[in-house]
């Protein structure tokens, strides 16, 4: 029940996403040319579709802990090892806050690559999970989706923000894919605890420095 | 020889005795022995207990011999061992001597002798208890100890300090009972191992001579064994918490110290890094907490925190605490609260809130975003209403109940992960009652004055009520009917009834009375619908009563201008109006339209003429104006008299309808001249068919004539010769009013029906010599049945055939309801 509520949720919220994709057709106000959203929607919507993304994450991992991590002592393994901690993004407020605006754009945009091709691999892979809920397969593929939509969005507002040219794609590659098929059920269920703990903190982090970049660009830092 | 002196001194003092005894004063009673002692074998003391002292004061004095020789002594000190004793020094004593010692008491009458006690020095011998016992603790090597000292009895005679003692120790925890004694041996100190830790402990000591006894135990002396001591246990990390998302704090709990002095250290790694750190500061956030300032915060990493107790005894560690801080921020409440009362533009109360994030909360940088709950109840109330509000910095509150207290709390977590602040301090707002008394006021003002102004309404109404709607509506007089006998109604007596109104022999009684009752019952519904003053005939009755007298009183029914008086229905159908009227009528003045119908029932049997006449006088008598009319009336009843027993035809079913239903009438029907003898003969002539029909239409309700709410009927006004017939409908309306006055008593009148032609044309006859007694069967039909309402109801029948005419001036008559022809079939 509780499950079907969520899911119910993640439903509504869905489809309020969508809807409010399909608005985010340009608006022009009198018809003119080149109408486009401004920054502060395109900021807006980005922040709104990292926060389900991330909500959904959390809601995935707290599902996969509850059902598949309780008693063994994942955490302690999980230390250090996301694939995408060679990416150094700030850590505390102050880091966000000094770290210049489209270099902490392109960090993002970095994780979300990053993303892309876990995620995809996520999707098909959870599939194999002994018994897994529908509302865990159903996140998957829904987390991988809306990442993609973000990293549209956070291409738009880099090209909109950046000064000088665009910076070479940086993104981390990710080797996990095997240890997603490990015979072994501990290690396999590992891996995906650990990948989904990732992804939780990931999207947690350009959750919050959208946030923040938000607030610094759009409101002066008076949000 | 020393016995002979005992016995031979013994012998004086018996005599000395008797003597005594004679003067009430005696010698001495015979001290005793108690002991003797020697401390440390070179000297010893002998205490006595005195006997009675016979009344007088008494000398003691002690003696003693040795055994080896036969002299006697007396004590060197009677002083140095207190009174009652004899210490014997050093000098006086002999180890190796017997000695045999008497006390003997002596006053003015006599003296007695003690027993005598032999005294081996050797075998006398007690040291005194040992002194300045002290007791020490000491641990050493994870064993708690005793150590206990003590100095060996104090003596008299510094000199004999040689003297060698055996001690005895002996010990027990306080609470118990048993002692357990060592032996010590001629030390003065023992040290005593195996105690229970954590136990206080009772500690004595005595001391033996190589010979002799041992002394008394020496005063106790007590200790506490120290606990046991050990290394620490695991402390455990209670928590980590971030109130503001750039610092943290985490608390550990102590657990038991091993009694001695233990450090805590809190250790700590972050996730990627090898080295392992200590607590940057364990001061700020309190004892047992260790505090990162935003330096030694990161967030998206996971630290791993032990907490490591110390002390002399060794360490132990704590399981470990992973914590990422991004998921333990629980900020402060909410401060700045503000509850502000508004009114709506309906002036209905609503409560907003204002407040602002906790003061260490940055949310301006969109570092951390807050969301925010409160939650209020009344002060009296149990359960609280809680309400999310998400990321506002304010709220409002409708649909409060006034007049009642809240307490509104808020608190806030950060967005997506976290935990809820706690509550900030219970705000207090009061939601005025004022508002809805006000409200409340002004409705029962409105509603007292409203309730007023219809009291004096009504009461102005019933004053002058009758005036006034004699002047809004006119009076309708009631259709006065000849041809029914109210006595013989009112008698009850319904064969009789039956009778004279021609039901007997043809049809049979049966028949008549079934059918009766099926007219009965249309009748019925054709009452409520028309008659809404069914259920208050008397009311009506009056008014009616009154406009009858005055009028005509044979009103017919459609004329206009007798349109009621008036009915409580504004709709009142002039049908309704008359129906109305002359039930009034029957029930008030009743008797003179009984008695036409029975007048008029007669006359349908018998040769009608005698009858008619009767009846048309009774009328005529009671209301002289309208003789005419009435004579036109009942010639036309006649003519259907005629023309009834003439023919057979069947019948038609427009003119059935129109007997119950006058709107198969509403066609307006074209008055013929010509052939209206001949047609009315043909149409009249149907009568027993038509009853039956009628009765079958009854029957099955289904007939299109019997549908009560299209109640319209005709009104056939004056019809001249000269001129074009007309036949004017009447409908509900009162159209026809005017035109009616207006013409003049000249013309001719039509009073009888001669038929209905193609449903919608009336064919009038302008005759008038025969009576008709049809229209009286039916009622009295009814009435047999049902007595009391059919009186109403075949009145009513009866009034819509019967008007003819009716009205004052003799112009009136010339209408004639269609429904009348239907008693005639019978």
């Amino acid at each position: 029940l509780k499950t079907g509520l969520l899911l119910v949720t993640l439903l509504v919220s869905h489809m309020l996403l969508t809807k409010e994709g399909v608005t985010s057709m340009p608006i022009c106000p009198n018809g003119s040319v080149n109408c486009q959203l401004t920054l502060e929607e395109l900021f807006d919507r980005a922040v709104k579709l990292a926060t389900y993304i991330h909500f959904l994450s959390s809601e995935i991992f707290n599902e996969f802990e509850e059902r598949y991590a309780q008693g063994r002592g994942f955490i302690a393994k999980a230390v250090n090892s996301c694939h995408t901690a060679s990416l150094t993004t700030p850590e505390d407020k102050e880091q966000a806050q000094q770290i210049h605006h489209e270099d902490l754009l392109n960090l993002i945009l970095g994780v979300l690559r990053s993303w892309n091709d876990p995620l995809v691999h996520l999707a098909s892979e959870v599939q194999r999970i002994k018994e897994a809920p529908e509302t865990i397969l159903w996140k998957a593929v829904e987390i991988e989706e809306q990442n993609k939509r973000l990293l549209e969005g956070m291409e738009k507002i880099v090209g909109r923000v950046q000064s000088g040219e665009v910076e070479n794609e940086i993104y981390t590659p990710w080797d996990g894919l095997p240890s997603l098929q490990l015979a072994d059920e501990d290690s396999r269920l590992f891996a995906f605890y650990n990948l989904l703990h990732c992804l939780r903190r990931d999207s947690h982090k350009i959750d919050n420095y959208l946030k923040v970049l938000k607030c610094r660009l759009i409101h002066d830092n008076n949000c | 020889m020393k016995q002979r002196f005992i016995s031979s001194a013994q012998i004086i003092l018996q005599l000395a005795l008797t003597t005594v005894g004679l003067t009430g004063q005696t010698y001495p009673g015979k001290p005793k022995i108690i002991r003797c002692r020697s401390l440390e074998k070179e000297t010893f003391s002998c205490w006595w207990k005195p006997g009675s002292d016979g009344g007088l004061p008494n000398n003691y004095t002690l003696f003693y011999s040795k055994d080896s020789e036969e002299k006697i002594y007396e004590c060197p000190d009677y002083l140095t061992s207190g009174p009652n004793s004899c210490y014997f020094d050093k000098n006086h004593t002999n180890p190796w001597t017997t000695y045999i010692i008497t006390v003997m008491a002596r006053n003015e009458i006599g003296s007695n002798s003690s027993d005598p006690q032999h005294v081996d020095i050797t075998s006398i011998v007690q040291p005194d208890a040992p002194v300045n016992l002290s007791l020490e603790t000491n641990t050493s090597a994870n064993m708690s100890y005793l150590w206990a000292k003590w100095s060996p009895p104090p003596l008299a005679d510094a000199s004999s300090n040689l003297l060698v003692y055996h001690y005895e120790l002996r010990l027990k925890p306080e609470e118990k009972e048993e002692w357990e004694t060592v032996s010590v041996g001629m030390q003065t100190h023992y040290e005593v191992t195996s105690l229970q830790a954590g136990v206080k402990y009772v500690v004595q000591v005595r001391c033996i001579l190589d010979l002799g006894e041992w002394s008394e135990w020496s005063s106790e002396r007590s200790i506490q064994i120290p606990k046991e001591r050990l290394p620490p246990e695991k402390p455990t990390i209670i928590k980590c918490r971030s109130p503001e998302k750039e610092t943290f704090t985490c608390w550990w709990k102590p657990a038991s110290d091993g009694g001695l002095l233990t450090n805590h250290t809190l250790l700590y790694s972050k996730e990627g890094e090898e080295k392992v750190y200590e607590c940057p500061d364990y001061k700020t956030a309190g004892p047992n907490s260790c505090y990162f300032d935003k330096k030694h915060t990161s967030f998206w990493t996971i630290y791993n925190i032990t907490v490591r107790a110390t002390n002399e005894m060794g360490s132990n560690v704590s399981d470990p605490h992973y914590v990422d801080v991004t998921y333990i921020v629980q900020p402060d409440p909410p401060v700045n609260i503000t509850l502000e009362l508004k009114k709506s533009i309906k002036r209905k109360p609503y409560l907003v809130l204002t407040w602002s994030p906790p003061p260490l909360a940055d949310v301006r940088s969109g570092w951390l975003t807050l969301e925010y709950e409160l939650r209020l109840k009344p002060e009296e109330g149990e359960e609280w209403e809680t309400i999310f509000v998400g990321q506002q910095t304010q709220c409002k509150m409708f649909s409060l109940n006034p007049g009642k207290r809240y307490i509104v709390q808020i608190h806030c977590k950060p967005d997506h992960h976290g935990l809820w602040s706690e509550w900030s301090p219970e705000m207090y707002i009061e939601i005025p009652t004022d508002f809805r008394v006000k409200d409340m006021v002004v409705w029962i003002i409105v509603g007292v004055l409203s309730s007023l102004i219809c009291l004096i309404m009504s009461w102005i109404m019933i004053m002058k009520g009758y005036r006034m709607m004699a002047f809004i509506l006119p009076p309708v007089p009631g259709p006065k009917i000849k041809g029914i006998d109210t006595h013989l109604l009112e008698t009850g007596k319904s064969e009789e009834l039956l009778s004279a109104l021609g039901c007997h022999g043809f049809p049979p009684t049966s028949d008549c009375e079934e059918l009766l009752i099926e007219y009965l019952e249309v009748e019925d519904s054709e009452d409520q619908q028309l008659m809404p003053s069914h259920d208050t005939p008397s009311k009506n009755t009056k008014i009616i009563h009154k406009e009858t007298d005055s009028d005509s009183g044979r009103g017919s029914c459609d004329s206009p201008s007798l349109l009621p008086v008036k009915s409580r229905e504004p709709r009142g159908l002039p049908s309704t109006l008359q129906t109305q009227d002359v039930r009034a009528k029957e029930k008030k003045g009743g008797k003179g339209s009984w008695e036409t119908q029975c007048s008029a029932s007669e006359q349908k049997m018998l040769p009608c003429n005698s009858e008619s006449i009767k009846s048309c006088t009774w009328l005529a008598a009671q209301l002289p104006g309208n003789q005419a009319a009435m004579f036109a009336y009942h010639s036309t009843v006649e003519a259907f008299r005629i023309t009834l027993n003439t023919t057979n035809v069947n019948p038609s079913p427009v003119l059935v309808g129109n007997e119950e239903n006058r709107q198969s009438l509403y066609p307006i029907a074209e008055t013929v001249y010509d052939d209206v003898e001949k047609i009315s003969e043909m149409e009249y002539s149907k009568t027993d068919q038509t009853t039956v029909q009628v009765r079958q239409n009854q029957q099955n309700d289904k007939s299109p004539f019997l549908n009560p709410k299209l109640m319209d009927y005709v009104e056939v006004h004056k019809v001249r010769q000269d001129e074009e017939p007309t036949l004017l409908l009447k409908h509900k309306e009162n159209s026809g009013k005017t035109k009616k006055s207006t013409i003049p008593g000249t013309s001719k009148e039509y009073t009888k029906v001669s038929t209905v032609v193609d449903h919608h044309i009336l064919v009038l006859l302008p005759d008038q010599r025969t009576q008709n007694t049809p229209v009286s069967q039916e009622p009295v039909a009814e009435t047999s049945q049902n007595p009391q309402d059919s009186q109403a109801e075949k009145s009513t029948g009866y009034s819509t055939t019967a008007p003819s005419d009716s009205r004052g001036d003799t112009s009136g008559s010339d209408y004639m309801d269609p429904s009348s022809f239907m008693p005639s079939f019978k």
